[in-house]
């Protein structure tokens, strides 16, 4: 036996992974499956967009760590020995991910964001950012099943056919074992903030500001222009000034608006990496030589403290 | 009481890699540093001991020339290191790292808790701490936030998309942490003369069992670098203004 499997937390990362799995799947010669969590609709629903096989991993009881389904999982692999395996880039999925790996000695590419398949070799290349974004590495694994992890976005979710749904059974697998981890509660996280991936102007607060209230300078700046406040991982994971979610980077989200404004950020690779699509770039900082201006397209050299109010009056002007 | 093994790893700083015409990457005036994250991990684990008592060792996997790295993370705190000494140790993948650390670990340093950084400064592969895990057959949880040990268990926050998942692993268990877990400390000059005062136990790959052969093969490496040629203005009312007409100009002033 043999196929392309895919496993991801929700729909739309199933969906994005089954429409890179088909093309493997296809270039292989071999089937799609996928494996959904918990949800059985979401699993009848690979169906429909391409999977010949669905999967639902469902807990005995409650539910808890991801991780109880990891020996399900391993069997799963080793019965049924699929050529390739696509994993959702998500917190839970990474190290679940790379758990399985460990126990298949299987080689795993992480954060995987091109896959190409080498018809003479039947393998497939994958490339992922290395050195916090300044090189892109290519890679390939030298085991079987070959591995690798993709962020949520980096493909187009597969449609479902026009024409009679395809249809199919879903197999279900209840977890087998106990868990050795277990969960004492669900905490939602204090502030939850919008999606700006989509933004068209985003304003990106950096470690240059001094206190949490300052921000109000980026708000305003933020208004005028009618943008999004965002964050460089200082200030959203470390200070949690910000909403986590707001983080822009390698550890954070990719943003690709028409106009970015880095305020007091000192434009380290992780950082930019995130602003790699953004079509105009511009820095407000204090230091001239800070790395942010070899990356930008306009940058003003000063205090944000002196400069932000200053431009807001100027945008004022304008409108 | 608690035993504390700490990993961290000794990585080039990528602010001084280069990029030549070719796009190829020119390494010949980088530096070397703990990798970031790692910081933060020695730093969670020398203040667990603080709280609760017991002892921290810094293992580490990599070439010669990261015996500066051992001395930098024995000022931050730890009671001795655990160095797995290799020329071939510069370029391990992520399970050969996870196998070397767990043969380490297991022979020689005893433990309740192994603390990693969430993924390393070079190749951020957010592998090894998880592979390690399941090397030495222990309980996990990635991407923690905050820590707290109560007899024989920790409770760890970990981050999981929308929310957070608290969670309860009996010990010896191994945690990956985030950088909000604790903000490194900055080595005095007396940290630093106690670190050379240290223990240091050294081990070679001739007293590994094995380490085995790589899952990954890297095809090549090239230059990512986005390079933009940046138009500077000064912070004068003339300089703002020009500033604003530039954007407008670009049309991204809507
Ligand atoms: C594995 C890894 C992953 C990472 N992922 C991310 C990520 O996803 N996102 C991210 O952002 N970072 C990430 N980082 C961290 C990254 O390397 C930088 O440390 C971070 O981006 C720096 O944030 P900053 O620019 O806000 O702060 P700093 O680097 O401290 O810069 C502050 C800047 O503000 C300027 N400044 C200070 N005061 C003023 C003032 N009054 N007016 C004007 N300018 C002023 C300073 O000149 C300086 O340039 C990651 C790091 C690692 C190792």
């Amino acid at each position: 036996m043999a196929g392309v499997w895919v496993l991801g937390e929700n729909r739309e990362q199933l969906f994005e992974l089954l429409s890179i799995g088909r093309s493997l799947a296809d270039k292989y010669g071999t089937t799609l499956a996928a494996f959904a969590f918990q949800d059985t609709q979401a699993a009848r629903d690979c169906i429909a967009r391409g999977a010949d096989r669905a999967v639902v991993l469902k807990y005995r009881g409650q539910e808890g760590p991801l991780d109880v389904f990891m020996p399900t999982i391993v069997e799963e692999v080793k019965g049924k020995d699929p050529d390739m395996l696509l994993i959702a880039s998500t917190y839970r999925l990474k190290e679940l991910a790379a758990r399985i790996a460990e126990r298949l000695k299987a080689g795993l590419c992480s954060d995987c964001i091109k896959l190409v398949f080498n018809e003479e070799e039947k393998s497939v290349e994958m490339e992922r950012l290395m050195y916090g974004g300044s090189a892109v590495q290519k890679v390939v694994c030298l085991s079987r099943p070959a591995m690798a992890t993709i962020p949520p976005g980096t493909f187009e979710k597969a449609e479902a056919g026009s024409g009679p749904g395809k249809e199919g059974d879903v197999d279900e697998i209840v977890q087998t074992n106990e868990p050795a981890v277990t969960m004492l509660e669900r905490k939602v996280r204090e502030r939850e903030a919008k999606d700006i991936r989509e933004a068209r102007t985003v304003i990106c607060v950096g470690r240059g500001f001094e206190k949490k209230e300052d921000i109000k300078l980026a708000e305003e700046l933020a208004t005028v222009l009618r943008g999004e406040i965002a964050g460089t991982r200082p200030v959203t994971e470390e200070l949690h000034w910000l909403p986590e979610s707001l983080c822009i980077g390698l550890s954070g989200i990719q943003v690709r608006p028409d106009l970015y404004i880095g305020l007091g950020v000192s434009g380290q690779i992780q950082h930019v990496t995130g602003l790699r699509d953004a079509k105009v770039i511009c820095a407000v900082n204090r230091d001239a030589n800070a790395p942010i201006f070899g990356v930008s397209d306009l940058g003003i050299v000063g205090d944000l403290y002196d400069v932000v109010p200053k431009l807001v009056d100027e945008l004022k002007k304008g409108f | 009481m608690l035993d504390i093994v700490v990993c961290f790893k000794w990585v080039v700083d990528e602010a001084f890699i280069r990029r030549t015409s070719s796009g190829d990457l020119d390494f010949s005036s980088v530096d070397y540093k703990i990798s970031e994250y790692d910081r933060n991990a020695i730093e969670a684990a020398v203040r667990l001991r603080e709280e609760y008592g017991g002892s921290v060792t810094a293992v580490i996997v990599g070439a010669p020339e990261a015996a500066k790295g051992v001395k930098d993370a024995l000022s931050r705190g730890p009671d001795r290191a655990v160095f797995a000494e290799d020329p071939l140790f510069r370029d391990l993948d992520p399970s050969q790292t996870a196998s070397v650390l767990g043969q380490v670990i297991s022979s020689k340093t005893p433990f309740h808790l192994i603390i990693c950084g969430e993924g390393s400064g070079d190749v951020y592969s957010q592998q090894t701490g998880p592979r390690l895990a399941e090397f030495l057959g222990i309980p996990c949880a990635a991407y923690v936030q905050r820590l707290t040990v109560k007899e024989e268990k920790v409770m760890a926050d970990r981050k999981v998309e929308g929310f957070i998942e608290v969670d309860i692993l009996p010990l010896p268990a191994l945690v990956t942490v985030l950088p909000d877990i604790a903000t490194p400390r900055i080595p005095g000059v007396k940290d630093t003369l106690m670190a050379s005062k240290k223990a240091v136990i050294k081990v070679g790959k001739n007293e590994l069992t094995a380490v085995p052969p790589p899952l990954l093969k890297t095809q090549s490496l090239k230059a990512a670098r986005v390079e933009r040629e940046c138009e500077k203005f000064t912070a004068e009312a003339e300089g703002i203004k020009r500033f604003v007409a530039a954007l407008q100009k670009r049309g991204v002033l809507k």
